[in-house]
């Protein structure tokens, strides 16, 4: 039984479904579109304390923020919890990765997903452009990812230099319309997933100077594969590259 | 000697104000580079931020904030409440849920200019239900517009608790907040046409304003249609904090205090307040605004919350004030 998103994904490629009490209801729709097919009729849950009693599972995959109820009711059922942490690298992700297949039992299947990271880590390494180009992931609010982050990690996977490790600390964290325009970032990068329930984050960027500055310069990227560090974030890294890669050449108008 | 004084003073903010406003923000504005790309064709950063960010955000500081100087002073006048402003009648809360439902459903990500539309129709329906369930007296509609101010908060509520992502969860109460960060002139030209007609509806009730003062029973002894200018009020209201509040979120206080900040100055009579009351609403809203960018916080410093902040000592002071001068 997962009781976390990134978990859910975890353990969607690692054990066969028949041995999956629950996953989060989070999980169908980044599921759907990351491993198509592999969550269809597995049982869902709301990482509610009720349900851990109700399910009884072997093992529980939890965030280190989950509730404690949670972890109360799953000491009475004699249900170990194993706890996922957030991932911020590459390494973390193999950290994880490992970690989980170890917990389910299956740590050849962990191993042969990492190898699979690696190569195209690797892959992407040998044929790193010469000149990175600078981005920003910015989604109309305050924050941009810096350095520690897996967003951070992930463009400079693909090559490209993240301007926010730039920034001082605070400014990253205060990062409105006019720190975008002024640090001239070559392309900006955007979260979204074809699975995201509506939310203004989308048309914040609708800012006419946003619309008519970075005409072309946009990109779109997997939200779920940047919040959670899974095998797939090395696909992320190569999506970007091959995006990075139709962007026009040199710099913004202004 | 203040009668005559106080235009001066208000010009004077106002010039103040908006210099500051333009000049403040993150990057700082280097005065040569703007003046070059005046004559030149390619846009430079300077130019692109005071001419897209600064100048449509102060702009929108001053029509927000005169529209809700005008119409707490147009309230208070009609329901001779010092307490009354948009927030009472349920209009706020309504166009507040509009936009909210924009953000929701999101339309708001498929055009935008969904959030300030569906806004001013939220207005407007509560605007009418209060209207409707308000009708027969003054004390009844303070309590409709309190009965109608539930109603939208609850909806407000309700779209919070079932929001489909937790990002829209996360905007619509940061939105709530009220902000002008970021306004572009595609806001601003969309609220433009409401609020210049909300603000006539409010100024043609100013005769009968005066006449309420009075009481209703003499006020309509005089002549005056005092259902028409309930509605009057209302529909004005309604348009102008409707479109202004769908563009900036909720911003509380402005409307109170502008009206009991210009009074000493012009007197007591509803007509007269009117319209001090937009210029310094107006002028609180700006300086407000130019106070969030200069407050340093890691987190930008929401505008709503700044003048909640600023404004609530002032309406304590109002209440013990009131509580002084009651029998």
């Amino acid at each position: 039984m997962s009781t976390n998103l990134c978990s859910d994904l975890l353990l969607l490629m690692l054990v066969p479904k028949e041995r999956i009490a629950s996953i989060t209801h989070l999980a169908t729709g980044p599921a759907a579109v990351l491993l198509p097919g592999a969550a269809d009729g597995v049982p869902t849950n709301r990482a509610t304390a009720e349900e851990v009693v109700a399910q009884v599972p072997d093992l529980i995959l939890a965030s280190p923020w989950s509730a404690t109820a949670l972890r109360r009711l799953a000491a009475q059922v004699n249900a170990p919890v194993v706890e996922i942490d957030a991932a911020n690298s590459f390494a973390d992700i193999r950290r994880i990765t490992r970690e989980v297949g170890q917990a389910v039992g299956e740590p050849a299947r962990a191993e042969a997903l990492v190898a699979q990271m690696d190569r195209t880590l690797a892959e992407l390494a040998a044929t790193a452009p010469e000149r990175p180009i600078e981005v920003v992931a910015w989604n109309g609010g305050d924050a941009v990812p810096g350095q520690g982050t897996l967003t951070h990690a992930i463009i400079e996977a693909a090559g490209a230099r993240n301007l926010s490790a730039r920034l001082p600390g605070a400014a990253a964290e205060s990062f409105g319309l006019e720190e975008l325009l002024a640090a001239r970032p070559q392309a900006i990068l955007r979260g979204a997933d074809r699975f995201d329930a509506p939310s203004l984050r989308d048309s914040s960027g609708e800012h006419a100077v946003v619309q008519a500055g970075f005409a072309g310069r946009q990109i779109i990227y997997p939200a779920t594969l940047h919040a959670c560090g899974l095998p797939q974030s090395a696909e992320a890294a190569r999506q970007l590259r091959t995006a990075l890669e139709r962007l026009p050449p040199g710099d913004v108008r202004w | 000697m203040s009668a005559r004084l106080w235009p001066l003073i208000a010009a004077a903010l106002l010039v103040l104000g908006v210099l500051l406003s333009l000049g403040t923000g993150a990057v700082w504005l280097d005065p040569a580079l703007l003046a070059g790309s005046v004559v030149s064709p390619k846009p430079s950063l300077p130019w692109l931020i005071l001419w897209e960010l600064r100048l449509p955000r102060t702009l929108l500081a001053l029509l927000v904030g005169a529209t809700l100087g005008l119409s707490g002073a147009a309230l208070q006048g009609l329901l001779r409440n010092p307490l009354a402003e948009p927030g009472l009648l349920g209009v706020s809360a309504g166009a507040a849920l509009g936009a909210v439902v924009a953000i929701y459903f999101g339309l708001a990500a498929s055009f935008a200019l969904a959030a300030p539309l569906l806004g001013i129709t939220g207005a407007l329906a509560a605007a009418a239900l209060t209207l409707t369930v308000g009708r027969g007296g003054t004390l009844t509609m303070i309590l409709a517009g309190a009965a109608v101010s539930g109603l939208m908060a609850a909806g407000l509520s309700l779209a919070l608790n079932l929001a489909p992502s937790p990002w829209a969860a996360y905007e619509i109460t940061t939105w709530l907040l009220g902000s002008l960060t970021d306004r572009g002139w595609d806001q601003l030209l969309l609220a433009l046409p409401f609020l210049l007609a909300g603000w006539v509806c409010l100024a043609t009730t100013a005769r009968a304003l005066d006449a309420l003062t009075l009481g209703e029973a003499q006020a309509e002894s005089l002549g005056i249609d005092i259902s028409r200018t309930r509605l009057l009020a209302l529909a004005g209201t309604a348009l102008s904090v409707g479109a202004a509040t769908a563009v900036s979120g909720a911003i509380g206080f402005i409307g109170l205090l502008a009206p009991h900040l210009v009074r000493p100055f012009v007197g007591h009579q509803p007509s007269r307040v009117l319209l001090p009351s937009a210029i310094f609403g107006a002028i609180l809203l700006l300086y407000a605004d130019v106070a969030t960018r200069l407050i340093p916080t890691t987190q930008e410093l929401k505008l709503g919350v700044l003048t909640s902040l600023a404004g609530t000592p002032f309406f304590f002071w109002l209440v013990t004030r009131l509580r002084r001068t009651a029998p």
